[in-house]
């Protein structure tokens, strides 16, 4: 067969990404998407969240180090560390370069010596502590956050897979091993199509998914789609003792996710300027205002500079700001707020929309 | 390119360091980078810099067969050994041998198609002294499969890889992901390396443009 002539290959090459590109729009679609919203007014940090998906999902072999929920202190490197610089996502919806994280940056799985505390009798004599001297972790930089006292300031950022309307992830993979599923709009690895390449590590904005040395794949939050599919709530959400997890339906109206995001406007994306349409979203949290020089409230800015949130969640965190706090100005005098009943969850189950299924009562399954 | 008649047993050319290999002769061979453009993946496209993937640029092929084996020896130069995948940003070398699944003239820069599907020998640094037999009809589509294995064996040593795919030259008849191989019948073969220092995996690499056609010594 004769080569062809540049102007055939580059004309081949176009066949080849249209029907690249209609591959990816069939991944991609959706008929529903599930969304969470994590309200960081309650967060405390507790990590409750982040070991009930450990337990769950992640204590297989090559799994040691993942953390597909984690929770971080802001400002802070993050998990993994410094994950905002390690580029990815869309910009003017071209795939942008992005960094492989490594284990350390994770944070490594580290080894504790529980057998010669608790089994080896020299629990009054050695500490337990991992071996070597580790220098990162998943929450290293707990409770430092940010600014000087007295207007220093920081919050909890629980964060999980985004399950994104256009995912970088979903893009990025030569082989079609990530796709959307239909009836939820949950994003799945393949683990049956996946070979490890990490196309996809390196394009998530959000650096949420992880290698599994022993299996040589890649793998990451799944939403619980087990559960799910039972009726059942996320365990994450589940478990949390704060009720700051709300899992529903973007598209069901009378459901609070709607309302937060949609009507409300007061629960926003993370990063939005990433493209990927993120459907975790976040109300953000009101703070204190700060001390001034001679040591006077200064109502006029918040502890929480608005400009570190505003480099969060993009501009619209000023009316969002604004909204919550007219409404809890409006109950302070006397009224009703729908909003802040929505936010306060006085019945735990309004949370999980139509996932209010105890797990205690399903069959377990195996995945 | 020639696949030499030899009356070695299987065992003995199966070691790349194996004195016999220095009778047969070797077809050196051009490697290039894959074409970006082609890539099934607008994320690949937009983050690589054809000039700087495709980093083995030349390889040296022997192909041997005793009538029942066929082996290949492929050496190339690499001073940056990359066995173990130690962490998530490390990749391992590589190195495969295509060739068309039912004869015909797959697309070679498109890891063949539906109509003509190849055949690839997949050896990579961390399998030990396995290779993998893949199926693809197409960009992004190889699939391992099981039937007939095949073996490998790969040295590193100054500076350079040396590594050797040998398998039966025939394959039962109700294989359907194997080529069929036979003495007399020549079969179109291309060549990948992957330089694992270079973080290259799946399709960026450095491969032979165009087939060759092997023929198998009577």
């Amino acid at each position: 067969m004769a080569e062809l002539s540049e102007q055939q290959k580059a004309q081949r090459a176009n066949e080849l990404a249209a029907a690249a590109k209609s591959q990816k729009a069939q991944l991609k679609q959706s008929k529903r998407q599930l969304a969470m919203v994590f309200d960081l007014n309650k967060c405390l940090g507790c990590q409750t969240c982040v070991v009930a998906c450990k337990t769950l999902w992640t204590r297989d072999e090559g799994m040691e180090y993942m953390w597909w929920a984690t929770v971080n202190t802001q400002p802070g490197k993050g998990t993994p560390r410094e994950w905002e610089m390690m580029g990815g996502g869309f910009r003017d919806e071209e795939p942008q370069a992005g960094k492989l994280p490594t284990r350390r940056d994770f944070g490594e799985a580290w080894d504790f010596n529980y057998d010669e505390v608790f089994f080896g009798g020299k629990g009054n004599s050695v500490h337990l502590q991992p071996s070597g001297e580790p220098d990162w972790g998943p929450n290293w930089d707990e409770d430092q956050g940010g600014g000087q006292y007295p207007n220093s300031f920081y919050f909890y950022l629980p964060r999980i897979c985004n399950h994104c309307t256009n995912p970088a992830c979903l893009e990025a993979c030569p082989r079609n091993a990530i796709y959307k599923r239909e009836e939820d709009g949950i994003v799945l690895i393949n683990e049956e199509r996946c070979k490890g390449y990490r196309f996809c590590m390196e394009a998530c904005p959000y650096k949420k998914i992880y290698f599994n040395h022993v299996r040589q794949i890649g793998q990451k939050c799944i939403f619980c789609y087990p559960r799910i599919e039972q009726g059942v709530a996320p365990a994450c959400a589940r478990q949390c003792p704060g009720r700051l997890r709300f899992v529903g339906f973007l598209d069901d109206e009378r459901g609070p996710i709607h309302k937060l995001v949609k009507t409300w406007k007061v629960a926003l994306p993370l990063h939005p300027e990433f493209g990927t349409q993120p459907n975790v979203y976040y109300v953000p949290p009101i703070s204190p205002p700060r001390f001034d020089a001679e040591g006077n409230i200064d109502e006029s800015k918040p502890r929480i500079p608005t400009d570190y949130l505003k480099y969060l969640f993009g501009p619209e965190v000023e009316p969002a700001l604004a909204t919550l706090k007219a409404e809890m100005a409006k109950t302070k005098a006397g009224g009703k707020s729908e909003i802040l009943d929505t936010l306060i969850v006085y019945e735990w189950k309004s949370l999980f929309g139509p996932f209010t299924t105890d797990p205690a009562t399903i069959e377990p399954r195996t995945v | 390119m020639l696949c030499k008649k030899v009356t070695l047993p299987r065992e003995r050319l199966l070691d790349p360091l194996a004195a016999e290999w220095s009778a047969i002769p070797g077809e050196p061979l051009k490697l290039d980078a894959t074409p970006l453009a082609n890539q099934p993946s607008e994320y690949i496209k937009a983050s690589r810099d054809e000039k700087q993937i495709g980093k083995v640029r030349h390889l040296l092929v022997q192909a041997a067969h005793n009538g029942s084996d066929i082996l290949f020896r492929l050496t190339w130069e690499d001073t940056n050994k990359n066995v173990e995948v130690t962490d998530t940003n490390v990749f391992p070398d590589a190195c495969g041998i295509l060739m068309p699944l039912n004869g015909g003239d797959p697309p070679i820069d498109e890891m063949g198609s539906k109509d003509a599907p190849v055949n690839a020998w997949f050896w990579r640094a961390d399998f030990n002294d396995t290779a993998r037999n893949t199926v693809a009809h197409g960009l992004g589509t190889t699939q391992f499969s099981k039937e007939c294995p095949i073996q490998a064996k790969a040295v590193w040593g100054n500076g350079a890889w040396a590594m050797v795919f040998a398998r039966a030259l025939a394959v039962p008849q109700q294989a359907t992901e194997a080529v069929q191989l036979a003495v007399g019948q020549p079969v179109k073969v291309a060549f990948a390396v992957w330089e694992g220092s270079n973080g290259e995996r799946a399709g960026v690499k450095s491969f032979s443009k165009g087939w060759r056609e092997l023929a198998l010594e009577a």
